[in-house]
């Protein structure tokens, strides 16, 4: 793609912007425009990364760059095939169901919580503020173009608010489904996450969709002192879609955030997860489980930053690889000067169930601060066939071994949701996804 | 039962078994004895179907009907069984479940429902528990972390709820206290009757003092070069092998 061309996209989108500014949430607040507004400059300013890029040396974003997205400003409520429809309702209330990036009332069900919508937020005055003193604050858009473009652009998404010393019981569930209309388009969803002090959530974001489209997300997550957050992200797009999200979670002092990150579906997914721990004592989990087959590309960038002291972090992804299908872990942890008794373990493990498929894991450790423990180590295998002889030999299918042991894999993360619901959820989406894999092969 | 001519088996190119002529009728306890790098397992894994090693030629045949062209699984599921010298750690599949999967697998093939889960637990603790194996190794993952001894007494829950027609069991006796020797070994005789064949794989006679073998051949470069009854295991023992290897060397 030449210079030129790249240009002419990016045009594109600066006159769509102009064109719907005026039909976005938030409109009118003079400081929303000026975060959209910047948001844009930055984002024609940056372009769509390229490979040059360290970020994403791996994720070529050609396929998104060559389409001119159409942006969604106004309600459009396709009808849903059934079978999303059967999925959204899998999810239990309090939910916020958004399709094609606008809150759906009709799907929603909000009870017993007194949930928002962000476009609903920012209609009310009390609550606007509350979204200006957030909204913005925590994810960098002078160097994630995806993150600035949806700061432009987004439509709707999920304003949560724990307040203070209060224990949230149900998760909270978030379905964001995105239907293809015609042409091509791209949804913005963006979601702002604050749990006061003391108070404890479980919220959970599932992507959900039907034909090609772009989700590009960005969910900013405040926890206060010695909050609790447990945060599940369930990406299972259409497969010709493209999903870009990006996490950015502020911890304050002994604040604890658990994130369990699912990638079942998508063409080309790029999840960014950013933890800045930024409080003494605060703790982050991020556990991560990917599983793409031929054509597919998943790159999960993680960053986790130590900046005070005494915090600690774990962290587990897997990926499991199928076909010709490419696969990416950076997980970057830093540690700040003063942020002493750092505490990071880092794995990251992968299987290769075909030998076209790839997978490229690296840790990014960035450590300044002497009194410190990180642990690091990247596994990346195949099947086990003394395994599957074992099994074999107990009279267990060819299939059925592979099966078993395809599971196996992925059991310290499917087997540690904490949401009955949702884990009967992703059981059955993983089954799915091993059998139509051992077709493929 | 199992009927073997004139087996040859190689590995990477390397001749492991040659020559191998065995033949096991039901009812009886074979042992299998030899030094080390002999071909045993090699033997054992061959009649269990591992594909690594190449049948080159000879007839391997279990009920007239040849193995050859058989998977494992459906060799496992026609009854025969094989106690691995090293259970492979499996981390991450529940003991119990993958011992559910096995036996369920079998039963389907022989025409039996299968059992659920409620069902299959009340059987597995009850074999279990014979064996001094806890509920809570059967919730572990399959040997993941088992100690020898512990690995060796799930092979034999193993070889208890699947009830196979052959059982060839590889050095099941080594790396066993004198307490889980005698355990095993119990399981092993419970085992023993008219329908059901043995080959157990040894290099101790103490394993045999408990489980009397019918049979006693000992299996030299590949070839078995000398049978008798329990006395040849005694022989064996005081003699060791070198006089069979000095033999064997001189017949080439
Ligand atoms: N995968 C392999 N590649 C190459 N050689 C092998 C392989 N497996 C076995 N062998 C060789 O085959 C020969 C027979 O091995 P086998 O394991 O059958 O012996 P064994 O009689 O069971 O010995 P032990 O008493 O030590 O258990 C040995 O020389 C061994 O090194
Ligand atoms: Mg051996």
């Amino acid at each position: 793609m030449t210079m030129n061309s790249v240009l002419t996209k990016q045009t594109v989108y600066g006159a769509q912007f102009s064109a719907i500014l005026d039909r976005l949430p938030g409109h009118g607040l003079v400081w929303v425009d000026r975060l959209r507004e910047r948001a844009m400059e930055q984002f024609l300013e940056l372009g769509f990364p390229t490979t040059r890029l360290e970020n994403w040396k791996y994720t070529d974003v050609s396929p998104i760059r060559r389409i001119a997205f159409q942006p969604i400003a106004d309600r459009v409520s396709p009808p849903l095939p059934e079978t999303l429809r059967l999925q959204i309702e899998a999810y239990a209330a309090p939910r916020l169901v958004f399709v094609n990036g606008k809150v759906d009332p009709e799907l929603s069900n909000r009870a017993p919580l007194r949930l928002l919508s962000l476009s609903e937020a920012l209609a009310d005055p009390e609550q606007a503020k509350v979204v200006e003193t957030h909204l913005g604050q925590y994810v960098s858009t002078s160097d994630h173009a995806f993150a600035a473009w949806n700061t432009a652009f987004f439509t709707d998404g999920a304003f949560v608010v724990i307040p203070r010393g209060i224990v949230v019981k149900q998760p909270v569930n978030l379905v964001f489904v995105s239907v293809e209309i015609g042409e091509p388009r791209a949804c913005h969803p963006r979601n702002l996450v604050i749990a006061r002090e003391g108070s404890q959530v479980t919220f959970v974001e599932v992507f959900l969709g039907a034909g090609a489209y772009l989700t590009n997300t960005v969910t900013e997550i405040i926890a206060e002192p010695e909050a609790v957050i447990d945060y599940y992200k369930i990406e299972g797009e259409s497969a010709y879609s493209f999903h870009t999200g990006a996490v950015q979670a502020h911890l304050d002092r002994s604040a604890c955030l658990t994130s369990r990150s699912i990638s079942f579906g998508g063409a080309l997914v790029r999840n960014d997860l950013n933890v800045a721990l930024d409080g003494e004592g605060s703790h982050c989990t991020l556990n991560g489980l990917f599983a793409a087959g031929s054509g597919r590309l998943v790159d999960n960038h993680t960053h986790i930053d130590h900046r005070k002291p005494h915090a600690s972090s774990r962290e587990l992804y897997k990926g499991l690889l199928a076909g010709d299908a490419t696969g990416v872990f950076n997980g970057a942890i830093t540690v700040r000067e003063d942020a002493q008794k750092a505490d990071a373990v880092q794995h990251s493990k992968n299987l290769l169930l075909s030998e076209r498929a790839q997978i490229n894991t690296k840790p990014q450790f960035e450590i300044r601060a002497n009194d410190v423990r990180c642990v690091h180590g990247a596994t990346v295998g195949q099947i086990d066939e003394d395994a599957i002889f074992y099994l074999k030999s107990r009279g267990v299918g060819e299939d059925e071994a592979r099966r078993i042991l395809i599971r196996a894999f992925a059991a310290e993360i499917l087997d540690d949701l904490r949401v009955p619901a949702l884990r009967d959820q992703m059981e059955r989406l993983f089954t799915n996804w091993v059998q139509s894999a051992l077709e493929a092969a | 039962m199992l009927r073997i001519r004139n087996l040859f088996a190689s590995i990477d190119g390397k001749q492991i078994l040659r020559g191998l002529n065995l033949d096991v009728h039901a009812g009886e306890v074979h042992a299998i004895m030899g030094p080390n790098g002999s071909g045993k397992s090699t033997f054992a894994q061959v009649l269990a179907g591992r594909d690594i090693y190449e049948v080159v030629a000879g007839e391997l045949t279990f009920d007239g009907r040849s193995l050859l062209a058989m998977s494992p699984e459906i060799r496992a599921r026609e009854g025969i069984f094989l106690a691995f010298q090293y259970p492979i750690e499996i981390p991450g599949v529940s003991n119990l479940y993958f011992l559910r999967s096995a036996v369920n697998a079998v039963r389907a093939h022989r025409g039996l429902p299968e059992l659920d889960a409620v069902d299959f637990m009340s059987l597995a603790k009850e074999q279990a528990a014979g064996l001094g194996i806890d509920d809570a190794m059967l919730k572990r993952s399959l040997n993941e972390g088992f100690s020898g001894g512990e690995k060796k007494r799930n092979e034999i829950l193993q070889l208890k709820l699947l009830d196979p027609r052959l059982a060839i069991l590889d050095e099941t006796d080594s790396g066993l206290d004198i307490d889980a020797l005698k355990i095993v070994a119990d399981g092993i005789n419970a085992m023993r009757s008219p329908e059901r064949a043995i080959i157990v794989v040894t290099h101790y006679q103490r394993l045999l003092n408990y489980v009397v073998p019918d049979h006693v051949h000992v299996l030299v470069g590949g070839r078995i070069v000398r049978s008798g009854g329990k006395e040849l295991a005694l022989e064996l023992e005081h003699r060791g092998y070198s006089w069979l290897e000095a033999e064997q060397k001189a017949v080439v």
